[in-house]
């Protein structure tokens, strides 16, 4: 997936905020707080409320989910991981 | 060029907190190998200070903690401290490592076409941490911050120890993915979602500029 750097690009899906709002929600636990570009110490549910109002940083977590999503399917991180034994 | 490290340390929010003291790693490291050091610390991390500074601790490496973009990065209060077009030819010709969001988009390209010795280690991505808030008040405890910043920290580290640009880069991967091959392992509660971020700091971290460039030179 070619990454993109920009923080205005492209729309979001709504699949793929549904898709990451339930991630989100299974995965992450109470007791830890994200720390992405500027933002700083987000909550499970301001993650979650910021991927719902598709702000700037709502589109980076939906963005980042997605590409981990790419990287799992087409087996670069095992590829990555074989590398690194 | 001399051998030492200018290294900025705003503190002002839980980010550049946690960014302050896993910085004290790298300050320890270079005081083991008898490094001079230039720390400009909480309010001192401005502009002004940054750029008297480089003016006279002219040292061949800089560490830059804060928030950022792609054209600049942030010292305290969220103020530019260097910025693309305004004082980064400050930064030519040194190692520059940036624990600062999306600098290598833009900032890192700049500095790096001002003198094709030096080089610049940074995140085209946002950098991404998980914190536990048990741990807020004593970041350097924190073991899950720990998983993102044991890398990050590797690269200063790595050049101080005379490694090259590169060597350093590709080390600091490496200990990305063991930290990740590890989470995975353990399938707790959190393992997904720290992968996840840390996944993004791997894919983002990018070396420009001259590869080979180590402290020795």
């Amino acid at each position: 997936m070619k990454k993109d750097n920009s923080n205005k690009s492209d729309e979001i899906s709504e699949e793929a905020r549904t898709l990451v709002i339930a991630r989100i929600d299974a995965q992450v636990p109470s007791n830890l707080r994200l720390s992405i570009g500027s933002f700083g110490g987000m909550t499970k549910e301001q993650m979650i409320e910021h991927v719902k109002k598709g702000d700037e940083v709502g589109k980076q977590i939906v963005k980042s989910h997605l590409r981990f999503l790419q990287a799992q399917s087409s087996g670069k991180i095992t590829k990555a991981l074989i590398s690194a034994e | 060029m001399k051998k030492g490290l200018i290294i900025t340390m705003p503190r002002y929010d839980d980010v550049t907190e946690y960014f302050s003291q896993f910085s004290k790693e790298i300050l320890k490291k270079a005081e083991e190998e008898g490094f001079p050091v230039k720390d400009l610390v909480d309010k001192e991390a401005v502009k002004s200070s940054f750029e008297s500074a480089a003016k006279s601790f002219p040292y061949s490496l800089a560490v830059l903690n804060g928030h950022g973009n792609a054209d600049e990065i942030f010292g305290h209060d969220k103020k530019p401290l260097v910025a693309k077009g305004v004082n980064d030819q400050l930064l030519a010709g040194k190692i520059t490592y940036a624990r600062a969001c999306e600098a290598g988009a833009s900032l890192g390209k700049s500095i790096i076409d001002s003198n094709k010795n030096g080089c610049f280690i940074g995140y085209e991505l946002p950098f991404q941490f998980y914190g536990n808030i048990t741990w807020a008040a004593n970041p350097i405890k924190d073991n899950t911050a720990r998983i993102f910043f044991g890398p990050s920290n590797a690269v200063p580290i790595a050049l101080i120890n005379g490694k090259t640009a590169l060597e350093a880069h590709e080390n600091s991967k490496k200990i990305m993915l063991k930290n990740l091959n590890k989470t995975l392992r353990n399938v707790n509660k959190d393992s997904l979602a720290v992968a996840e971020a840390l996944w993004n700091n791997y894919e983002g971290q990018v070396l420009l500029g001259n590869e080979n460039a180590s402290l020795n030179d």
